[in-house]
């Protein structure tokens, strides 16, 4: 959602903002949680989660309707 | 590539008309997921599944391509760039990334419709994937939405480089 003009001369910074430090720092977290947790249980997520052939329903715990359809 | 200033209007209006879009059907998607988690109804959480396949599909799909591809055009097309403002490329980055976790999800949601569709058993054990896929996904779009109104400063090396040139040429 930028817009069309920059806005007044930007404080010049030659070093990389502190808000971006933070972002990574943050995104980092979230990379290395997410590789803990693939490696803590490697079935419960990853591409073949995704698929079809991956079995999905591995984790389901099913309501059965009363009516079969026919 | 340079646009006329009612086309960049234009292009901007539908960029936060997409984007916006993009957060509020993933807000319904969360509200489907949670109605059919706290009611736990057969029935509820049958339409749940097939009314999330098509919002994900013919709303949500639609949508994060568009403002994906929309605002690259718009950044590509004005003075902002793509490579020259961090909040942009962060911006960009986010967008990337939670549309590549969208199309590698649906398939899933697909699949758990399908089921709710042709049989009369519905899945509960999905939904609590719904809800971090979904929520996961709000708060990457609510952080894009504040760095497109805060623009917070800072320049890449590219971009300082850029602009550089720019003072010794004028």
């Amino acid at each position: 959602m930028s817009q069309t003009h920059v806005g007044p001369a930007r404080r010049s910074n030659t070093s990389t903002p502190g808000w971006v430090k933070m972002f990574g720092i943050i995104a980092l977290v979230l990379v290395l949680l997410f590789v803990i947790l693939l490696l803590a249980d490697p079935g419960r997520h990853g591409p073949g989660r995704h698929t079809q052939s991956g079995d999905p329903g591995r984790h389901t715990s099913p309501i059965e309707h009363g009516v079969q359809q026919p | 590539m340079t646009m006329t200033p009612s086309l960049r209007k234009f292009v901007l209006t539908a960029h936060v008309a997409s984007s916006v879009g993009w957060l509020g059907a993933v807000v319904a998607y969360l509200a489907l997921a949670v109605a059919a988690l706290t009611i736990q109804d057969a029935q509820t959480v049958r339409a749940a599944w097939i009314a999330m396949e098509l919002t994900g599909w013919f709303v949500i799909v639609p949508l994060s391509l568009a403002s994906l591809l929309i605002g690259l055009v718009q950044s590509l097309s004005t003075p902002w760039g793509l490579f020259r403002h961090y909040w942009v490329l962060v911006k960009f980055l986010l967008t990337v990334f939670a549309t590549i976790i969208l199309l590698l999800h649906m398939p899933t949601v697909s699949y758990f419709a399908g089921i709710a569709a042709e049989t009369n058993s519905a899945n509960l054990g999905g939904l609590g994937g719904e809800l971090l896929h979904a929520g996961g996904g709000l708060l990457v779009l609510l952080v894009t939405t504040t760095l497109s109104v805060y623009k917070p400063p800072g320049m890449t090396p590219y971009g300082r480089r850029k602009q550089d040139e720019q003072r010794t040429m004028s």
